[in-house]
């Protein structure tokens, strides 16, 4: 234990005997950028004098064929000249030694004569994995308890008298929420450009992520961020004063914010995608995270925290589902027809096989919430104390069926739809 | 077009500053009389606790590095934290005492933060001097909020902690990107500017 405590002090206080960190000012072509013909040379502008190493920049066609010449040293730049280039997207993936052996590393991405593809659909990315999937499911339910707590208190139990400790529970746990939230965006941004980069962890903590953070996506990540960290401030003000005039912005702010991963996602990326489907898709995630969420906060700390308002909690609630499921219904039959224009799509692809899957669960969610609108609700009047406390479970297992169809929706939303076919030529055009 | 990275520094030195001399203060005439005014035991921990808020930012937009957005973060959590805390403990909504070991924890996490995302040596140019001496002092520098947390009514301990505190400020607002440290300044670095 002393040994390892005076190994970490002497790591910590000679951190640098082995590695100086140089920074990327810029590059040329900048990252992104459409040019009408391929450059003549790549650069890359540092903030101090690095060493090349062989293959410090390749140039990358979409079939990974290399076109940079070796790389060399001019002043703080390292300079490649590069091969005659065709029309296409190129990657660039670079990595220099800065001061004392320190490999720094990164990745853009240019066109010529078309536009440059996203970083994270550089050459080498490998897509999405089991990890990035889990992350992303816990970023739609810290998004879900957030919304959802909030909703509930908001909607369900405006006008109640609430009382301070189940209050103060829903802050804490809509705080809860919008920390998750916090951590996983970083964790989905982190796992993101770690797959662009294609870096092993010692080296990725060095990689420059700006080309990541220019993209669709990083800027969904930065709005997101800053979002959740001022309704994570509002929730803290409204715990701290009792002020429960607060929790309306957060809510909106945070139904508002969430809309950062429909902005960003197929939806609004995709080719046939339009600002009609990327409306859609928030009103998706925003419905269903304002139904799993307030399900789960009402089982989770009105049913069994404040006996008391059980039945008018439900009764509310009740209503409320109603319209989410109308929304959520709605959006997601005009998004599924816009991703899977036939509908063999949805057993013949990938994404429409895991859709399906999204689709029954949904189904088993709606029968089971019927039962709960349609027999139970009508039944709270002459309720006893154990039919209640059964109902409780059955609400909780209703939750856990909602906390799957997230799990799945992770799965989808870095699924890749199948490409759309081609349009069909109009009638003036066959004339 | 993002800000140069000293002048986020300064900016949060001035807050830094001002934390530490609300607690200086408060340590030479006492709690009692800093405590006349309401508002005033009220204004560092929520000083605090705005930084806290206001490293967001920072993290989400300096991301010339995975480790500096990680630090960057780290920073606003725990900042938001110990300063939320103290903000609970002065209006009563906490009551446990040992909500005050945020703080150590702060300037531990903050003092590791800084040392392991400074990947330059301690004589590379004044701000990798100023990343080291930063780190370590937080590190050193937690024991006393520390032992205020058992000894909370200790002048001598709350004037160490404020000095500092106010140290520290002082350490960020002479920190430079490129500049010489002791007459020195690695060759590796590039020319001192600004």
């Amino acid at each position: 234990m002393r040994r390892l405590l005076l190994i970490g002090v002497v790591a910590l206080a000679f951190p640098a005997a082995a590695s100086a960190h140089a920074t990327l000012r810029f590059t040329t072509p900048a990252f992104g950028t459409k040019l009408q013909r391929g450059p003549a040379q790549i650069g890359l502008h540092f903030d101090q004098q690095v060493k090349v190493l062989p293959g410090s920049i390749k140039v990358l066609n979409g079939v990974g064929k290399q076109f940079a010449l070796p790389a060399r040293i001019e002043g703080r730049t390292v300079v490649a000249d590069v091969r005659p280039l065709k029309l296409g997207a190129y990657t660039v993936r670079w990595r220099a030694i800065s001061a004392d052996s320190h490999v720094v590393s990164g990745v853009w991405t240019f066109g010529v004569r078309v536009p440059a593809p996203a970083v994270a659909n550089a050459y080498g990315a490998g897509g999405p994995t089991t990890t990035e999937h889990l992350v992303r499911w816990l970023w739609f339910l810290g998004l879900a308890l957030t919304i959802g707590a909030l909703g509930l208190r908001v909607i369900c139990l405006r006008g109640l008298a609430v009382p301070r400790e189940l209050e103060r529970r829903i802050v804490v746990a809509a705080g809860l929420g919008a920390v998750v939230s916090l951590q996983a965006g970083i964790a989905a941004f982190s796992l993101r450009s770690e797959d662009a980069l294609q870096l092993p962890f010692g080296q990725f903590l060095y990689g420059d992520l700006s080309p990541m953070a220019a993209t669709r996506f990083g800027k969904a990540f930065v709005v997101m961020t800053l979002g959740f960290a001022l309704v994570l401030a509002l929730l803290y003000l409204a715990w701290l004063l009792d002020r429960t005039d607060l929790l309306l912005p957060a809510f909106v702010l945070s139904l508002f914010f969430a809309g950062g991963l429909s902005w960003s996602g197929h939806d609004a990326l995709d080719p046939g995608s339009s600002w009609k489907t990327a409306v859609a898709d928030w009103v998706h995630i925003g419905a269903a995270s304002v139904w799993i969420g307030g399900l789960g906060t009402m089982v989770g700390l009105v049913w069994y925290g404040a006996p008391e308002l059980r039945r008018q909690a439900f009764l509310n609630f009740s209503r409320m589902a109603t319209v989410l499921i109308a929304l959520v219904l709605g959006a997601g039959t005009y998004l599924s027809i816009v991703r899977l224009p036939h509908l063999h799509d949805l057993w013949t692809e990938s994404y429409g096989r895991v859709l399906l899957i999204k689709i029954g669960l949904v189904c088993f969610a709606l029968l089971w919430g019927a039962f709960h609108h349609f027999v139970v609700a009508p039944a709270l009047e002459r309720a006893d104390t154990g039919f209640l406390t059964r109902i409780g479970r059955s609400l909780a297992g209703e939750s856990l069926v909602g906390v799957a169809v997230l799990l799945v929706a992770a799965v989808l939303v870095d699924s890749k739809p199948p490409p759309r076919p081609a349009n069909a030529p109009t009638v003036q055009a066959v004339r | 077009m993002l800000p140069h990275a000293e002048m986020v520094h300064w900016a949060f030195a001035a807050g830094i500053l001002l934390v530490g001399l609300c607690l200086l203060s408060e340590a030479i005439v006492g709690q009692e009389v800093w405590q006349m005014r309401p508002w005033r035991k009220y204004l560092w921990p929520g000083i605090a606790f705005g930084m806290g808020v206001l490293l967001w930012p920072v993290m989400a937009f300096f991301t010339n590095s995975s480790i500096h957005m990680y630090a960057h973060g780290s920073w606003a959590e725990v900042l938001m934290l110990a300063g939320g805390a103290e903000l609970g403990l002065v209006r009563g909504r906490l009551h446990s005492p040992l909500w005050r070991l945020t703080w150590p924890l702060a300037f531990a996490v903050t003092g590791i933060a800084f040392i392991v995302h400074e990947q330059n040596p301690w004589f590379f140019a004044r701000s990798a001097f100023l990343h080291h001496l930063l780190g370590w002092t937080f590190l050193l520098g937690a024991l006393i909020p520390l032992a205020l947390a058992w000894r909370p009514r200790s002048a001598a301990l709350q004037t160490c902690f404020a000095l500092t505190i106010v140290a520290v400020s002082v350490m960020l607002f002479t920190d430079r990107d490129v500049a010489p440290i002791f007459g020195h300044l690695s060759e590796l670095a590039g020319p001192q500017h600004r």
